[in-house]
């Protein structure tokens, strides 16, 4: 295998792995603001797409405006979601707002299914057709745009964490949420700008990947399961960890297509996760749990 | 408390007793003067909605045309929808519903090929026939007298893509295939009789509904270095693999090749530009004038195509034609019967069916053959400016 076809797999490691990384840190940033797995984040993927193309195709917007409308409505449906369905279970017993994820989730996919019907629909490319030759190897311009919506994602969101109130305020609360609110922060609040922000990852990613992949109601799924993965693999709970959970999963998976089979690329990828969970609980980057105490 | 009690009781017995008079009603004959029921059970959600819901259209068009030129011998036709959210398990519960409640006597159904094997047992167990909308090659070649099928199956497209390419010079083929029922149903075919055709098998990659990328699976093809790729895709995935497989493409252009399961307008609308010069077989139903202009076929196809359009605004699709074929075939075997019939009678009849001008082709059943289409009923299409044309001559 040549050089050229090594790169070309790795462009293509890359881009899905920056798709899984933003689902990855929906997941993440919901986790570590409630303690729970939110299996609706699959569905803002899908939402991202799925409004954008509604804002685009039936409302007639120009894209840019349509890819607002889309990502700022699916933010709307993430508040919502948590002020309907999560916050209405006070005790916040985990279990419990999982099941609640895993109805809002099916919830959302039929509502999809029913408003913009079974079939899948397109977008156009963000900027037109065309390729950028990478040393022999071809790497399509809406790569460009999926890894850049991603990276400056991670960007703002390392800023918001680091060097707001807001973001000291949702890393405390992830520490301890007890502590937290002892010291006057909202944590319910925090609560749902964690699902704001998720909404709006995840629908950034969907976004990002229709014009190539067309978007239908029930692609959230399958793209959260990976999210999932991938969050898992970095360590639930820190966001940098994340990223590298998806940039690892997407490598891994283009790497077993290239080297041993694209039959079992899925398969392959999940034995190195569960094979990496067997040396390390905590994923790549987590904290241990009895640090945490 | 005591009359309460007294109550449910009641409640309960007329449950049951209404219980039973639905089990009485439903003995698989069909008694004259009330409508003859039939069951459809359709993927109306899950990933085959795309499928079931132009499947359900066509259906509901032409039971109203049916209906409305005085029916079967003089009794009204009515098909109960049930939809099986794409799942096996759902598609059986459907079809033991419909024959034990509903007392239908004969299933259309279901939309997919894993969904359609999974409900003949229910179909033969009560004695119905199944006429299936689903492409498979695995229904009627794992035969079951009860069960039929519209859509050209694998085993009848395969040969006909393998000899259009062999035609144009293809000795080294590269195959990408949805792991799932469809994808790997034409798979296997294309295995089984590659060596017939003098080609070889040179890439043999899959992808996973859902794949948001195949470079990889193309950049490996692309460096075993093939004449064409054959991909068997139904889904939205199709689009992805011509995308990729466009933006990969330098100066030299590797041809892809089709089966039915890419004649959607969404393949279209997906692939843009990326599905110029794209290749696939299918029936005639794409480009009506492959059905030959003046011939009875044409007729037909053309004025379902018609109706169609007037009443949804869009152009059936191959699914649509399948449904459309599978009510015609039953309705067709019913004029043939007298007045009052069995369900066992009207599988009977069915299987006599002989030479009879649908939207996807001549369908003549036999007790051996339960598709009887052939190669015949497929054209080759190329798109161009986004739209599909005639490659060549319609063989």
């Amino acid at each position: 295998m040549g050089t050229t076809e090594l790169l070309q797999f790795a462009l293509a490691g890359l881009k899905n792995g920056s798709i899984y990384a933003l689902v990855a840190l929906g997941f993440t940033l919901v986790y570590a603001a409630t303690g729970v797995i939110n299996f609706a984040q699959g569905e803002f993927y899908m939402l991202g797409g799925m409004l954008s193309v509604w804002a685009y195709a039936d409302l007639g917007l120009p894209l840019p405006l349509a890819a607002l409308v889309g990502v700022a409505a699916t933010a709307l449906v993430g508040i919502v979601f948590e002020l309907t369905a999560i916050r209405q279970r006070k005790d916040g017993d985990p279990l419990a707002l999982i099941i609640i994820t895993v109805g809002g989730s099916m919830l959302l996919s039929s509502l999809a299914r029913h408003l913009f019907g079974p079939n899948e629909r397109a977008l156009p490319l963000f900027s037109g057709g065309g390729n950028v030759s990478v040393a022999g190897a071809v790497l399509e311009v809406q790569t460009i745009w999926i890894v850049g919506i991603t990276a400056v994602s991670v960007a703002g969101l390392w800023y918001l964490y680091n060097r707001t109130a807001l973001g000291r305020a949702m890393r405390a609360c992830a520490v301890n949420r007890d502590a937290a609110r002892i010291v006057g922060i909202d944590t319910r609040l925090m609560v749902t700008v964690s699902f704001v922000l998720a909404a709006t990852l995840g629908a950034l990613a969907g976004l990002a990947v229709t014009p190539l992949t067309q978007t239908a109601f029930d692609v959230g799924p399958s793209v959260g399961i990976k999210g999932f993965a991938a969050a898992i693999l970095g360590g639930l709970g820190n966001p940098i960890a994340a990223v590298v959970g998806g940039l690892v999963l997407g490598m891994l998976e283009s790497l077993s297509i290239a080297f041993i089979s694209s039959t079992y690329k899925d398969a392959i990828a999940l034995i190195v996760l569960l094979g990496v969970l067997f040396v390390r609980p905590q994923g790549l980057l987590g904290r241990s749990g009895r640090e945490k105490v | 408390m005591r009359r309460t009690r007294i109550a449910s009781a009641i409640v309960v017995l007329a449950m049951i007793a209404t219980a039973f008079t639905g089990c009485a009603g439903s003995n698989g004959a069909s008694q004259p003067d009330d409508a003859i029921r039939i069951g459809a059970v359709l993927s109306l959600t899950g990933p085959y909605a795309g499928l079931g819901e132009p499947e359900r259209r066509a259906i509901e068009l032409e039971v109203e045309r049916i209906n409305a030129e005085g029916g079967v011998n003089g009794r009204e036709v009515e098909v109960l929808f049930e939809d099986d959210g794409t799942d096996e398990a759902r598609a059986v519960a459907a079809a033991s519903r419909l024959i034990e409640q509903e007392g239908v006597v004969a299933l259309i159904g279901a939309s997919g090929t894993g969904q359609s094997m999974a409900m003949r047992q229910e179909a033969e167990r009560g004695g119905v026939a199944q006429v299936s909308l689903a492409g498979g090659s695995v229904i009627t070649d794992q035969f079951n007298p009860w069960v039929f099928q519209t859509p050209w199956p694998n085993r009848v497209v395969v040969p006909f893509i393998l000899g259009e390419m062999r035609a144009a010079g293809v000795e080294r083929l590269a195959l990408i295939a949805d792991s799932g029922g469809y994808g790997k149903d034409g798979r296997d075919a294309t295995m089984a009789v590659i060596d017939r055709f003098g080609m070889e098998v040179v890439a043999d990659e899959q992808f996973n509904r859902g794949d948001t990328d195949m470079t990889g699976q193309l950049t490996k093809i692309r460096s075993a270095e093939p004449d064409a790729i054959l991909m068997w895709a139904a889904g939205a995935e199709a689009a992805t693999i011509l995308k990729n497989h466009d933006s990969l493409t330098g100066m030299d252009v590797l041809p892809v090749y089709g089966g039915p399961g890419n004649a959607r307008v969404e393949l279209l609308e997906g692939a843009g530009s990326a599905a110029e010069g794209f290749q696939l077989a299918a029936g005639h139903i794409l480009v009506p004038e492959a059905y030959g202009p003046g011939t009875e076929a044409y007729e037909v196809a053309t004025g379902f195509i018609g109706r169609f359009t007037d009443r949804y605004g869009v152009a059936p699709d191959i699914f649509a034609g399948h449904a459309y074929d599978a009510i015609h075939l039953l309705v067709d075997a019913m004029r043939r019967l007298p007045e009052e019939f069995t369900s066992s009678d009207l599988r009977d009849e069915l299987e006599r069916t002989e030479g009879f001008v649908a939207v996807g082709g001549t369908f003549t059943f036999t007790p051996t053959d339960h598709n009887g289409l052939s190669e015949d009923d497929l054209s080759f299409y190329r798109v161009v400016d986004g739209t599909w044309a005639l490659a060549g001559e319609a063989r």
